[in-house]
């Protein structure tokens, strides 16, 4: 990164206008981001992804099972090896992947502001990943429409 | 000074070379994106072709105002009769067939002159954006599987024009990582809303990279090869435009370097303490600013001396807390109360009153008490 | 569905809406609401038994402004990418299909919706068909 180019900057000029970031008129102007690298899917300086020296992803993976992204520190010009990706299997447990989450990241010391949100995303998406319950069938109303449906 | 950041020089087919080139000082220049995006607005407007409606429109009628007395309103009506139109309304702008409020006209001020120092410092800045990846992507390109950022592509691989044909400059782009960014442009491609279609402006889609390219040695063969190819545009580096670098006035368009190109930016933009070459009077812009990263700021000695010390330190006196009710909360009675802990512990609450036995009155306490 | 945050009860000052004056009156009067400016004007004064005048105060609780009956916040979507946006949010905000997202997407979009726990407030709209 050149000397010019701070994540402050970065965030001053994206924050009003960036391709990331959703807009809606709903709610008061609610913000959203698609980063991947944002944990919350919030538009801020400490969720977006591209705003931050070190930054956390957790993607849902192929087959089930989420994926950790992380930025390598240093090598923010190389976009193609700017990434670090762990894939945890679908086997896994929820509470193994939690684990392997948190001590590749906040346990080392990057990004322990994260770990609370990293976690509940992954929580999410492997829930997410759980076959769908099917509807309760609705019950009937009245006694006409039941008598209706006996017949 | 440290030692200036270099960038490596892609060969063609995408793999480093040896060879790198230290990053021109245009890459240093400040970022600024209000002066972009106002360089940006008045530049867009020069390329405008005036409009208007016809002179003569809604004025066709020698209509005439009946003036008062007749009970209507007194905007001019068309002479005449034998015809539906005569007695109606005309001219005014609320008529029907009128003329428009305020007829556009031919002269009006379509083009904007821009200040050259201001145009010079947008353009350097948006070349300044350009070597951010971050910008890239918040900008919308898909940059990630791009080796690195500028992006230097060896002058080689467009020597003896090599890149003729599309084909070839289409390989080119793949090997050095900016198909994906193609291929966002090919799928975004979609019908115009409203009636520009008519007008020549059929569809929409997306910016792609931008080759800048030094026509001295790389010829200019590669522009017929790469036109064909969607959101692919091509400069010459030494007549680069703001509508290339920040479409829409958007910083951080993606540029595909080649290596001539990349080695001329310094001869064009000179430094901040030498003139241009080509650029008559000028010198880059510097920072005021010459630490942008706000955490280390705060976080230097400079400032963390003259910060006074945190009040309270560890321990700060809460305001508007809720009070607690001792008798409920048994942390706050203990706070209060010592003594509480060895009190239930001993669970002398709960314990009867010990009352020794009432002695019964001796005799001489008695007499005593009656003596009087 | 994921467990609503929970929230303080909404309540809403004035339900009905505010009219502009003597719009009752005549047709050419849009009922949107226009302040009114006349020196005499007795809505302006606020005399006793005529309408009220919108104003700060009826605003809502900022905890519960924007709030739908059900406590979710709307967020509209035209897509499953959409949808996505809201994984970490199924507790405080309900996704709202756009108005012109074809039947066959809306299907995808509720599916995608089930899956991630999100509300769909009008999950039911162009989808069923005539039993």
């Amino acid at each position: 990164m050149a000397s010019n180019i701070s994540y402050d900057l970065i965030w001053e000029i994206t924050r009003q206008n960036s391709s990331y970031l959703v807009k809606r008129k709903q709610a008061g102007g609610v913000q959203f981001s698609r980063d991947p690298l944002n944990l919350t899917n919030k538009h801020s300086k400490k969720y977006e992804g591209y705003a931050n020296d070190k930054a956390i992803g957790i993607l849902p993976g192929e087959n089930g099972g989420v994926t950790l992204l992380t930025k390598k520190t240093g090598s923010a010009n190389k976009p193609s090896s700017a990434l670090h990706t762990t894939k945890f299997g679908s086997n896994k447990s929820s509470r193994k992947t939690y684990r392997s989450i948190v001590s590749s990241t906040a346990k080392k010391g990057y990004r322990p502001d994260l770990r609370a949100e990293a976690v509940s995303r992954a929580s999410a998406i492997r829930k997410s990943q759980k076959p769908v319950k099917q509807d309760k069938p609705a019950k009937l109303r009245g006694a006409k429409a039941r008598k209706a449906n006996e017949q | 000074m440290t030692t200036r950041p270099t960038v490596t020089v892609i060969g063609a087919d995408g793999a480093p070379s040896d060879s790198t080139h230290p990053l021109p000082e245009v890459f240093k220049v400040p970022i600024r994106p209000d002066i972009v995006q106002s360089v940006h607005t008045g530049i867009a407007k020069n390329k405008r072709q005036p409009y208007a409606v016809s002179e003569k429109a809604g004025h066709q009628t020698s209509a005439e105002s009946w003036g008062t007395g007749r009970a209507v309103a007194r905007i001019p009506r068309v002479s005449g009769g034998g015809t539906h139109r005569a007695g109606q309304a005309a001219f005014g702008n609320m008529c029907r067939s009128g003329r428009m409020f305020a007829p556009t006209k031919v002269w009006r001020k379509w083009h904007q002159k821009i200040n050259l120092g201001q145009k010079r410092f947008a353009t350097a800045s948006a070349l300044a954006a350009s070597s951010s990846p971050a910008l890239l992507l918040a900008r919308g390109h898909s940059v990630t599987s791009v080796p690195e950022v500028p992006l230097v592509v060896s002058s080689t691989a467009f020597s003896g024009a090599a890149i003729a044909k599309t084909s070839a400059a289409l390989a080119l782009l793949k090997a050095v990582g900016a198909g994906a960014d193609v291929d966002r442009v090919r799928a975004s491609r979609k019908l115009r809303a409203g009636k520009g279609k008519l007008r020549g402006r059929r569809h929409r889609q997306r910016r792609g990279p931008l080759v800048v390219y030094n026509p001295v040695e790389d010829g200019r063969d590669l522009v017929k090869a790469f036109r064909n190819i969607p959101g692919v545009e091509t400069s010459s580096v030494y007549s680069l435009n703001l509508l290339q670098l920040a479409p829409g006035g958007h910083l951080g368009r993606f540029i595909v370097w080649t290596s001539a190109a990349f080695k001329a930016l310094d001869t064009i933009y000179g430094t901040t303490t030498e003139p241009s070459a080509l650029k008559k009077n000028f010198l880059l812009p510097s920072a005021l600013v010459t630490q942008p990263d706000i955490g280390k700021l705060i976080n230097s000695s400079e400032i963390q001396t003259v910060l006074r010390p945190v009040r309270g330190a560890a321990i700060t006196k809460r305001q508007n807390v809720q009070k607690k009710n001792p008798l409920v909360n048994k942390q706050v009675l203990l706070r209060l109360n010592p003594y509480a802990a060895a009190f239930s512990k001993e669970k002398l609450g709960q314990a009867s009153v010990k009352q020794d036995e009432v002695k019964a009155p001796t005799k001489q306490s008695l007499t005593l008490l009656h003596e009087n | 569905m994921a467990l609503l945050m929970k929230h303080v009860p909404i309540v809403k000052k004035h339900t009905a809406r505010f009219n502009r004056h003597q719009s009752d009156r005549f047709k050419c009067v849009d009922p949107s609401w226009r302040k009114p400016k006349g020196i005499d004007n007795r809505v302006r004064r606020r005399f006793k038994g005529q309408a009220a005048m919108p104003k700060i105060g009826y605003g809502s609780n900022k905890k519960t402004r924007h709030l739908m009956p059900s406590g979710h916040k709307a967020f509209l979507v035209k897509n499953t990418r959409d949808v996505d946006l809201l994984l970490m949010h199924n507790r405080t905000f309900a996704a709202e299909i756009a108005s012109a997202v074809s039947a066959r997407k809306r299907v995808e979009i509720i599916a995608k919706a089930k899956a991630l726990g999100v509300k769909v407030t009008n999950s039911k709209a162009k989808v069923k068909t005539e039993s």
